[in-house]
């Protein structure tokens, strides 16, 4: 626990503490209250969005948002190059952001959470190889990786979520495999060995549990990470495949007439950001609650 | 005190850094110019970007010279030309012309540049441009003849354009490699300096030879560099430090006009936009194999709106798979209009009364391919898109792999119906329908010297396949310049800006 | 001593073996190497003769055993597209990258190990708050944006800086203030973790106890125990900075290596390509070494281990 350099007397180190934990749930609070709105937006896009995301009006191209002089009402926040109603897209792109997020998480989770748990359980051999595949990994070149996988099978929704799933699991790995190291050397663990449980067993019921919490926190970091990392594909050319509205493509689309018309990457920009933002502070307060003593 | 050192140290440093931020152009006659992509080979014959054509025209002379306004053959480097028989061409050349490097210019360079570059050992690109003659002779000084391998009507075509003239003892000494690290030609503009890919500086030629039907260049000094994103090419133009930029965006061009403190003009081109698609069933049986569907698609795409609202600028809607400029390219073939009842009338009957799926490739152009996406969707055919990059595209056509594909072709500024429709219907890797009666007539066309037995074989050919849709052409595209009000330049339609036109204002 | 720098380095050229032989692959799978050096106007035949010709009928394996050989010796092969020496093209375009990428490491080591120790000693004061949402600002701006704003503001509209190109010193202001930022939140975060833990042991407490003044405690003590893990962290980084220069170098014009590797993948100009990634796992481990290094002569306990 940090501790102030000068007074740490006690009734202030009670009021420290309390401070503290309000504070932190301050963000927790804000970080949550975004997500879930964002996560409504995206199930309820139907009957929120004003327009159809799709429907092309080549006579309403690039329309301002309504506090431009040459906005309207009709487009709140304006149309994009192809006269598609640009809040309508904002709103179904909260799907896609969000379906990538998640897809990308829980495939590189449970790749990375199996990979990292077995090499902080079985050590030794094991350990070295799984060590040996996240040096590999960090050292590939991610834009590589995901042309090729473009080029050979082609770009479409679920190869962007496949690619990110492929490429986001070291984190996974080196935090599972920590924690793991950190309770295999733990007394109920060797208890449970000693009364003769399987392996898996073992691992299911003693090790798991314990290190949920710290799966929590990395799966929350990658989710932003992967959503940031699919407007970077999309800016090169390998995300999301037009039409379909994810921010990312939003913000590479708007990218041309990012000096003249600066809304059409601020709007989805700002989506993005908070969304990244409210992520991590919902990640900070989980960690805060569960095991204050990890703060960092 | 400390303060003031600060400064001082502040500002001498901003001096001397500064020179980077001098910004050149009218005020020590350096026209500054920006392309988007990086030149393999500033060499003519191992390039094959639209702007080594436009660089090779400032450092190189052809024997004759395209004038872009009448489309007539002038005299440049050669100062007259004669058909002995329609294979044979003997040529007079031109007295007193230097190389920049001091050689003088004769038929030995005109022999060696024409030997060199058709031998196929020597892989100068592209190899259509170099294959049609047999070998060259010298028959006397300032006299060669040219040796055809079979009649050639675009002959003169490609002698007064991309088959320039390279000096013989400069290039038998350091060959391609030394010509892309210091080019020597005899044009109006001399290479300065190379940084390959990055930046290129030109002076003009003081001693270009006066009777060039080019004209002698005015401005002193171009530096051409390579900067691939748009936003700071534009960036480039509006703080001073560059001059010159072109293919600038359609939106981006009109709100630059609009601001009004930079010149924006519109040329059209050569490259005409088509759609392509597998009518032999050469990737598989699928329904573009029908050609029902080919022309109900053809229906389907409302090209006029497409062209007005995102082509833009000069742009037209095409009927025939040429640009109309080119000689043997005519519009008087069956047409297609926007009618997208017609189109599920056509679909229906063909089988396909609630449409289908279909793959679809494009590496340009993402937009204009998404609003032809929306006009298909509204008949019922839904498309999974593709969007690669350009040598991942062509690679995949020529493969066989894509029965439907939205591609482009700027025949390089070939303005001759054979650089564009025998390119994609001769039966070679681009086509998907090798239709005999086709190929037929774009041979007689391609091989024969008598201008009216070429015009009525092109004709032919081009209405078979506007009949059969076997492509489907789309619109000309066009191109936007913007430069600074200090300079007086007029684009042609050619795509092909020619910097020894341009003055200061 | 030795025996783990051995191991260290044994270990490091495995693994720029093994991302050599995956690029190889890779590359050779989504694009046909026959096809992409003959040209597009090649004919079948062609084709078929160069295929021939260069062994890409033969087993990958045996493919990338043969450039591998060839790369050992110091020959990387010709660039399909320029036409030219790789090494002589890597060689030429590289100085650039490692001077962005030296420049803005750092760049972000000014930035970041500052401002993590700052937040570090008031923990969820207004710099706390202020460092934190820094760092997720440097994440989740995209950099092409922060590029394109840095230009229009200080290069169009101030004149203070040219817009783009190498020529001189001023050219990589920018360049290197929007690489940097991208590696600061990272370092940044990690520096205050390290210090947080750090302060509040026992021998910080106990040299405080002593009387030693607060900034020699800080750095002589806290800050060169907490850095060890952020010496590895920049290494890291830089090594992500090189292949993460793609958009800078595109943006800014500055024709390194990145946007040449970027321009080669999309040409399919594998010898290119090969090369590149040869050199960046090279630096890569020259890197990770290094911080090892440093790092145990920071801290004697990994030295042992």
């Amino acid at each position: 626990m940090a501790t102030s350099d000068s007074q740490t007397s006690a009734p202030n180190k009670g009021f420290d503490l309390l401070r503290r934990r309000v504070r932190g749930h301050q963000g927790m609070i804000i970080g949550s209250v975004i997500v879930v709105s964002v996560l409504l937006i995206a199930l309820l896009a139907p009957l929120l969005a004003p327009h159809d995301p799709y429907q092309q009006d080549l006579l309403k191209r690039l329309v301002p948002p309504v506090w431009d002089s040459r906005g309207s009402w009709e487009h709140v926040l304006g149309t994009d190059h192809l006269g598609r109603d640009y809040l309508s897209r904002l709103i179904y792109g909260a799907r896609i952001s969000l379906l990538i997020g998640i897809g990308a998480a829980l495939i590189s989770g449970i790749i990375g959470t199996i990979m990292g748990v077995m090499a902080g359980y079985f050590g030794g051999r094991v350990d070295m190889i799984v060590t040996f595949m996240i040096t590999v990994r960090l050292s590939m070149p991610v834009v590589l990786v995901a042309l090729a996988v473009v080029a050979i099978v082609g770009g479409s929704l679920q190869v962007v979520i496949a690619v990110l799933g492929l490429l986001l699991w070291d984190r996974f790995a080196v935090v599972m495999r920590s924690s793991t190291l950190q309770i295999r050397s733990m007394d109920y663990v060797a208890a449970a060995r000693a009364v003769g449980c399987s392996t898996s067993r073992v691992l299911m019921t003693e090790v798991m549990p314990n290190v949920v919490n710290n799966l929590i926190v990395i799966t929350t970091i990658e989710i932003a990470h992967a959503i940031i990392l699919e407007a970077a594909l999309s800016f090169l050319g390998l995300g999301v495949q037009p039409p379909m509205p994810s921010w990312g493509l939003m913000v590479s689309e708007g990218k041309d007439m990012m000096l003249f018309e600066p809304w059409l990457i601020t709007i989805p920009g700002v989506a993005l950001f908070l969304l990244v933002l409210a992520i991590n502070l919902m990640g900070d307060g989980v960690r805060d609650i569960t095991a204050p003593e990890n703060r960092n | 005190m400390k303060k003031r050192l600060l400064l001082a140290i502040t500002s001498i440093a901003l001096a001397t850094g500064a020179s980077g931020i001098v910004h050149a152009g009218k005020s020590d006659d350096t026209l500054n110019v920006a392309i988007d992509r990086e030149l393999e080979s500033i060499d003519n014959y191992y390039n094959t970007a639209r702007e080594g054509i436009v660089i090779s025209r400032m450092v190189w002379d052809a024997l004759l010279y395209r004038d872009p306004a009448t489309n007539e053959y002038l005299p440049n480097l050669a100062t007259s030309y004669n058909w002995v028989d329609s294979k044979t061409l003997e040529f007079d050349l031109r007295k007193g012309v230097t190389f920049h490097n001091g050689e003088k210019f004769d038929a030995d360079d005109v022999v060696y540049t024409l030997t060199y570059i058709s031998n196929p050992e020597n892989g100068a690109k592209p190899a259509r441009n170099v294959n049609w003659w047999d070998s060259a002779e010298k028959l006397g000084d300032y006299k060669v003849r040219l040796n055809l391998t079979k009649e050639f009507p675009a002959a003169l075509e490609f002698l007064s354009g991309p088959i320039v003239m390279y000096p013989n003892e400069y290039y038998a000494e350091v060959g391609p490699e030394g010509m892309a690290m210091k080019p020597v030609g005899t044009g109006p503009y001399a290479v300065t300096s190379v940084e390959p890919g990055k930046r290129y500086k030109f002076k003009k030629n003081d001693n270009y030879h006066a009777s060039s039907p080019k004209g002698q260049a005015s401005i002193g000094n171009i530096v051409i560099r390579t900067i691939a994103e748009s936003n700071t090419q534009l960036a480039e133009l509006f703080s001073g430090g560059v001059d010159w930029i072109w293919k600038v965006k359609p939106d981006q061009a009109q709100r630059i006009s609009a601001q009004g403190q930079f010149t924006v003009k519109n040329a059209s081109t050569m490259r005409i936009g088509y759609l392509n698609f597998d009518a032999m069933g050469r990737h598989s049986e699928n329904p573009m194999n029908d050609v029902r569907v080919r022309r109900a698609i053809a229906h389907a795409i409302d090209r006029e709106s497409i062209v007005n609202a995102l082509v833009g600028g000069e742009s037209i809607v095409v009927h025939s798979l040429c640009f109309p400029s080119q000689f043997g390219c005519t519009q008087d073939v069956p047409k297609y209009d926007y009618n997208p009842e017609k189109a599920k009338q056509l679909l229906a009957e063909a089988g396909y009364p609630n449409g289908f799926e279909t793959p679809f490739l494009a590496y340009r152009n993402r937009d204009f391919a998404e609003a032809m996406i929306n006009n298909l969707n509204a008949v019922g055919i839904k498309t999974n898109f593709e969007y690669l990059k350009y040598a991942a595209f062509r690679d995949k056509v020529q493969d066989g792999g894509s029965p439907f594909n939205f591609g482009t072709w700027g025949s390089y500024s070939i303005n001759d119906v054979s650089a564009i429709t025998s390119h994609f219907q001769s039966g070679g890797k681009d086509d998907y329908s090798k239709d005999a009666e086709v190929i037929k007539q774009l041979g007689i066309g391609d091989s024969s010297v008598d201008p009216q037995v070429r015009e009525d074989a092109y004709k032919a050919a081009l209405s078979r396949i506007s009949d059969e849709v076997f492509m489907f052409p789309l619109w000309s595209y066009n191109t936007w310049y913007a430069f600074s009000k200090d300079v007086d330049f007029t684009p042609t339609s050619d795509e092909i800006p020619r910097f020894f036109t341009a003055k200061w204002n | 001593m030795i025996y783990y720098t051995l191991k260290r380095l044994g270990l490091a050229l495995l693994v720029a073996l093994t991302v050599s032989f995956i690029s190889f692959g890779l590359l050779y799978l989504s694009s046909d190497p026959a096809i992409a050096m003959a040209g597009e106007t090649a004919s079948d035949a062609d084709i078929e003769a160069i295929r021939k010709l260069y062994g890409f009928d033969r087993p990958i394996l045996v493919q990338y055993l043969d450039w591998l050989q060839r790369a050992l010796s110091g020959d990387l092969g010709k660039s399909y597209y320029f036409r030219t020496d790789v090494s002589a093209l890597i060689g030429e375009r590289l100085p650039t990258t490692m001077t962005l990428g030296v420049c803005a490491i750092t760049f972000a080591i000014v930035l970041s190990v500052p401002l993590g120790v700052a937040a570090a000693i008031r923990p969820n004061s207004l710099i706390d708050r202020l460092a934190l949402f820094l760092s997720v600002m440097g994440q989740a701006l995209p950099s092409f944006w922060f590029a394109l704003m840095l230009i229009v503001f200080l290069s169009v509209n101030l004149r203070l800086l040219p817009t783009s190109g190498s020529d001189t010193w001023l050219h990589f202001v920018m360049p290197t203030v929007v690489l940097g930022y991208y590696a600061a939140p990272a370092i940044m975060r990690l520096t205050r973790t390290g210090m947080l833990e750090v302060l509040s042991t026992d021998y910080i407490r106990t040299a405080r106890a002593k009387g030693l003044r607060p900034w020699v405690v800080l750095f002589k003590h806290a800050l060169r125990n907490a850095i060890i893990p952020v010496v590895s962290l920049a290494a890291v980084q830089f090594g992500f900075m090189l292949g993460g220069s793609i958009v800078v170098e595109t943006i800014f014009a500055l024709h390194g290596a990145g946007f040449l590797a970027w321009e080669s993948i999309t040409r399919n100009d594998l010898p290119t390509v090969q090369g590149l990634i040869l050199v960046f796992s090279l630096f890569y481990i020259v890197l990770t070494f290094f911080a090892d290094l440093l790092n145990a002569w920071l801290d004697p306990r990994i030295r042992i281990n």
